[in-house]
């Protein structure tokens, strides 16, 4: 189809059912008065869309704005322009743009749910307003005498003349609302739908596109109501209740809310149904709450989306998998020109002595760092470093307590996200961060447009830019993008994904870009592949990157910044890193462990308790384990071991259950335990004490144990007995403590209780994730002496990432990389010998 | 003179309040619990209130407070079963959306069943009349309504805090993930709340039946109430809730007196009040889901 004849298409389509419709309705026996009420409650239903269907704010109000709207013209005919309908109907609009600028700069202050009961409750409190308020809205019976007018020798009071008036001006209002959704702020609109956090972190000041997108859905609603009041002649406070607020949401979600003429459908079915039903039963509500209700459960999309499904149907879209060998890729481009920042000398980023604490907590303290032109800084550390809170801090998702941030000189600390992105700095996300819903080349268009004058434009076509369409093309042909553009962004792979999140920060022509481990999860070739990426923008472009891949980012990065425990350890050229004493501990421990002590080395293998085999797990599509096998033996404890993101802590989590394994076999005491709930696998006889303990707050330690023991066993059945006495025998500080609410305890305290509840109830193995974590050596000691004696009952499988202790205490371990086990072996000679130990886990 | 009067009407609005609270109550309980806003629990409301009627007809007025909410506890089973379980880890937006249909098609059940006149309740002539405490004189049906609605507030505290019952809820809502590996199963709890919040309302559509009218949108007004409670004590929280209930209800009991027209929008105004000063309202905590 011609591209101005499809963009132009829904007027079209439009101004045809608005011909038809006085003379289809006539036709099935009703009136030219109901094809006005039609066209009058499209209107603002079409106002209404605007904010449910494309911004994704559900208004359970806008009765009220119609409501208003009615209100304001026909007071204002009523006082001051008598006979006249233009000037009212103007003076509604402005009236309700005033009002509904104020009471939206309030109410946008919530999301979610909070926006929905506010907008509820703002039709209530119109609605008793206009009941009660009888001196200005002439309460229970309403204004009535009220006129339509003339216009030269057209007499509005013709049924034929006043459809025809509406007609146009509905006509008007659909090219309105088509201009503003192609317009780069409608577009704005819908990349707040679909992910507001990215839009903020692209530079978009989102709290004002949504006010603007709250007044003008509440200016054409209004629209709508002053429309209604001249149809009518009256105007009552049924105008602006909850049920009418209601009937609106019903006609968009009916009609399709993600379709401009979706909500003008649903009014037709809406208008149809009542006018017909109501003939057979006074219950025609009845039958449409059904409706709606079936719509929101069978198809979201509504009746647009019945279409959109059948033709799915007929013909499938192309798989994921199969659209990304689509792509053409370019090896060796270089970054196009329009992304090269215009100075390319001395330090762009400087961050100096930040601190953040969050309640207590210290998670980034005293940290400095700087960003030179032209190098790739790493950033790098174990769990908890405080790297990723260091990213926050520089992009602005919170402010530092202290330090100061500075971009090209000047100070960017404290500043809201969307201003520093807009100095220049832009972020990719550790969970990639993208808008599912829109293609990707309109991911990557959205942060090219983000750094254009035309951002704000209402009117102008998003065609119109020729420069944010040759950019956003050169953009998706250097990332090896192109032939793929129209797929959206949530059916892509996992590795597609990473390369939009990394494309969509690179469109906002950064001055310094942060990449939140942007290898993750990805294939060895693409790997290969976008670190080649990284390197030619780095060219330029300064990057920090996050990254847990140690010996990738040491082989390519300029300069490396070590973290542990939200300080700065050490920076320097890859080299040096390598060889720091320190930094070497950090991940593979000194050698030199508070506490020795370990069971004597067994005679003859034991029983196998566990046996893990091909097991696969997937977070969405992100793929965590990968043919993991295992097993764990009678009177052992089994250390995992591995860098961040191995996949240890997932690895636990599928076998307490909690995440579900895609697809190999778990197999416990004879029983298969892939496909069986957390509830039941626990019953079975496994503890679990998941990392940070996973106490409940606000609940002494008598209630955790009660909780251990509500559902599972504690009668021996599977052999060991777990009684309340051989628990406080074994922790016999839980005793003393009994009353004690949980978090006012000890951190060692807690990790006791933690272990105490998860053995409550016949438990046969014993899985802990991090245990000795934040604890203070003495403590250590304890607990280790614990687990210690622990395995004369039961296996442990532990994964702890301090390894002289955990290397210490186990007998057998298995290193995980990437999702699957690379080595696995006894602890002994990993314990003693340092240098195997460095050659087996230290790259 | 002036202080006996004030005094009375703060008595009486907190009749109003505990009003409020048995519905406000159960809709909180639900939310934190399961997530979902339920926008039908009015309906229950109603419900509760036309199954007294019916029961008062035939076994008097004792035995409806006391059925009624077990008839619409057992019809919340099947609401918890068929609909509501396939929203707890949607968007609450849908959960939203399906809710607010089914209080729609409830109040047309209710038009076709019972007529959409309202139904005047008489209340048992024994619980009729004044009594003075002091000097001050209070009506002897709202003072039992407020023992009552004290009464209840009493059982479902200890329910949540003091039995084993309580402390899976509570569980549950911090980290429902925890509580399964414990080997508890989460869902027959779910099914209790819903059940418990619907019963509770359908008691005060019982209770209060007589010094309200029964009429079939009784549910859609009393829904609006419950939410500004909800909003203005926090979602989820229970003493937020309680201490809003009883503010919504005096605010609200002392501006029909003084402004009688005013009366309704004078909780909305408290409403927008409490929430330009506190945004989650006064004991509310932050729920990422819900933002």
């Amino acid at each position: 189809m011609n591209p101005l004849l499809a963009k132009s298409r829904p007027l079209w389509i439009g101004a045809l059912a608005l011909v038809a419709l006085p003379i289809v309705l006539p036709a099935i026996g009703l009136t030219v008065n109901i094809a006005t009420v039609v066209v009058v409650l499209s209107i603002s239903a079409l106002g209404l869309n605007l904010l449910v269907g494309y911004t994704g704010l559900t208004s359970f109000g806008h009765g009220a704005w119609f409501g208003l709207g009615a209100y304001a013209a026909a007071i204002a005919q009523r006082s001051w322009f008598p006979g006249e309908m233009a000037l009212p109907l103007l003076f509604s609009l402005i009236f309700v743009a005033a009002a509904s600028a104020v009471i939206g700069a309030l109410i946008l202050r919530r999301r979610g749910v909070y926006f929905a009961l506010l907008t509820l409750a703002l039709s209530a409190l119109g609605y008793t307003v206009a009941f009660r308020w009888t001196e200005v809205t002439g309460g229970e019976d309403g204004l009535g005498g009220l006129q339509r007018g003339t216009l030269g020798p057209i007499n509005f009071d013709d049924p034929i003349a006043f459809y025809t008036l509406t007609a146009v001006l509905g006509l008007g209002v659909l090219y309105f609302m088509l201009r503003v959704e192609r317009s780069p702020f409608g577009h704005v609109l819908t990349a707040i739908r679909e992910n507001q956090l990215r839009a903020t972190f692209q530079g978009y000041n989102v709290d004002r596109y949504k006010l603007v997108a709250f007044i003008i859905s509440a200016v054409v609603t209004g629209f709508g109501g002053a429309l209604s009041v001249f149809l009518h002649y009256i105007v009552t406070a049924e105008a602006i209740s909850v049920p009418l607020s209601g009937a609106f949401l019903a006609m968009v979600v009916i009609g399709g809310m993600h379709n401009i003429l979706g909500p003008a459908l649903g009014v037709v079915f809406y208008i149809i149904f009542r006018e017909f039903l109501s003939i057979w039963t006074a219950n025609w509500l009845l039958w449409f709450g059904l409706i709606f209700i079936g719509f929101i459960i069978f198809s979201p999309e509504g009746l647009v989306g019945i279409w959109g499904e059948i033709k799915r149907r007929v013909r499938p879209p192309v798989q994921d998998s199969a659209a990304m060998s689509k792509r053409k890729i370019y090896e060796g481009l270089p970054l196009p020109e329009f992304l090269r920042p215009e100075s390319r000398i001395g330090t762009v980023l400087e961050v100096s002595h930040v601190s953040k604490h969050f309640g207590g907590i210290r998670a980034v303290n005293d940290v400095s760092l700087t960003v030179d032109a032209g190098e790739i800084h790493a950033l790098i550390g174990p769990n908890g470093a405080g790297k990723t809170t260091t990213f926050n801090l520089i992009s602005g998702m919170f402010g530092p307590n202290s330090g100061t941030i500075r971009l090209k000189g000047a100070s960017v600390a404290g500043l809201p996200a969307h201003r520093i992105s807009g100095r220049g700095l832009a972020r990719s996300f550790q969970i990639t961060s993208l808008f599912n819903g829109l293609s990707i080349y309109e991911n990557l268009r959205l942060s090219v447009q983000a750094t254009h004058a035309g951002r704000f434009n209402i009117w102008r076509d998003v065609d119109g830019y020729a420069h944010v369409h040759t950019e956003t093309a050169a953009l998706m042909k250097f990332l090896g993008l192109e032939g793929i553009e129209e797929i959206k962004a949530g059916d892509l792979s996992y590795g597609g994904q990473r390369l939009v999140d990394l494309g969509i920060a690179l469109a906002l022509k950064p001055q310094v870009l942060l990449l939140d481990e942007p290898l993750a999860g990805l294939a060895a070739a693409e790997r290969e592949r976008v670190c080649r990426l990284v390197r030619t923008i780095a060219a330029n472009v300064p990057v920090l990157m996050v990254e847990h891949d140690i010996d990738r980012i040491l082989a390519f990065s300029s300069r490396v910044t070590v973290m542990n425990q939200g300080e700065v350890l050490m920076t320097g050229v890859p080299d040096a890193v390598r060889k720091d004493k320190r930094v070497q501990e950090v991940y593979t421990g000194s050698g030199t462990p508070a506490v020795v002590g370990r069971a004597a080395g067994g005679a003859g293998p034991r029983p196998i308790v566990l046996e893990v085999d091909k097991v696969n797990t997937f977070y969405g599509k992100s793929h965590i384990l990968n043919d993991v096998e295992l097993n764990v033996r009678e009177g052992e404890i089994v250390a995992l071991l591995g860098r961040n993101g191995a996949g240890k802590s997932t690895l636990l989590k599928t076998l307490a259950g909690l995440v579900p394994a895609r697809s190999g076999s778990i197999r416990f005491d004879g029983r298969e335990l892939v496909g069986l709930p957390a509830p039941d696998i626990a019953r079975l006889g496994i503890g679990y004490v998941p990392q940070g303990r996973g106490l409940f707050a606000g609940m002494s330690v008598r209630e955790n144990l009660a909780l251990g023991r509500l559902a599972r066993k504690t009668d021996g059945t599977t052999g060991t007995v777990w009684s309340e006495e051989r628990i406080f025998e074994m922790f016999p500080v839980l005793k003393a403590r009994l009353n004690t609410p949980a978090d006012y305890m000890s951190g060692g305290e807690q990790q006791m209780l933690a272990v105490a509840r998860a053995l409550s109830g016949n438990v046969r193995l014993l899985l802990l994730d991090e245990p000795f974590e934040g604890l203070a050596p003495a403590v250590i000691e304890d607990l280790f002496k614990v687990f210690d004696q622990l395995r004369r009952e039961l296996p442990i499988l532990i994964v702890e990432h301090n390894l002289d202790l955990v290397l210490a205490l186990a007998d057998r371990v298995f290193a995980l990389e990437r999702g699957a086990v690379f080595h696995e072996g006894g602890s002994e000679k990993l314990f003693t010998n340092l240098d195997y130990r460095k050659e087996i886990l230290w790259l | 003179m002036e202080f006996v009067f004030l005094f009375e009407q703060v008595v009486n609005g907190l009749v109003l309040g505990g009003y409020y609270l048995l519905i406000a109550l159960g809709l909180s309980l639900i939310f934190s619990v399961g997530g979902v806003v339920n926008l039908a629990h009015g309906a229950f409301y109603a419900l509760g209130a036309y199954a007294a009627v019916e029961i008062r007809d035939r076994l008097g007025f004792g035995p409806a407070v006391v059925l009624s909410p077990v008839a619409v506890g057992l019809l919340g089973i099947a609401f918890e079963r068929f609909l509501l379980r396939r929203f707890y880890r949607a968007d609450p937006i849908l959960s939203l959306l399906v809710t607010f249909g089914l209080a729609m098609v409830t109040e047309q059940v209710i038009r076709m069943v019972w007529g959409a006149a309202p139904i005047a309740v008489t209340m048992p002539p024994e619980l009729k009349g004044p009594v003075m405490v002091g000097d001050l004189l209070f009506s002897r049906y709202r003072l039992l309504l407020l023992a009552i609605v004290a009464l209840m507030l009493a059982c479902i505290w200890v329910l949540l805090n003091k039995t084993s019952f309580g402390s899976v809820v509570r569980a549950g809502v911090q980290k429902p993930d925890m509580v399964a590996a414990l080997g508890i199963r989460l869902q027959p709890y779910m099914t209790s709340i819903v059940v418990l919040g619907v019963a509770m309302a359908a008691l005060g559509g019982a209770l209060f039946a007589p010094i309200t009218t029964v009429h079939p949108a009784m549910g859609a007004e009393i829904m609006t109430v419950a939410f500004v409670v909800v909003v203005i004590g926090g979602l989820g929280s229970f003493w937020g809730v309680v201490a809003a209930a009883m503010l919504v209800g005096v605010v609200r009991g002392l501006t029909i007196h003084f402004l009688p027209a005013a009366g309704e929008a004078s909780m909305y105004i408290l409403m927008f009040l409490v929430l330009l000063l506190r945004p989650r309202g006064l004991l509310g905590e932050r729920i990422e889901k819900f933002e």
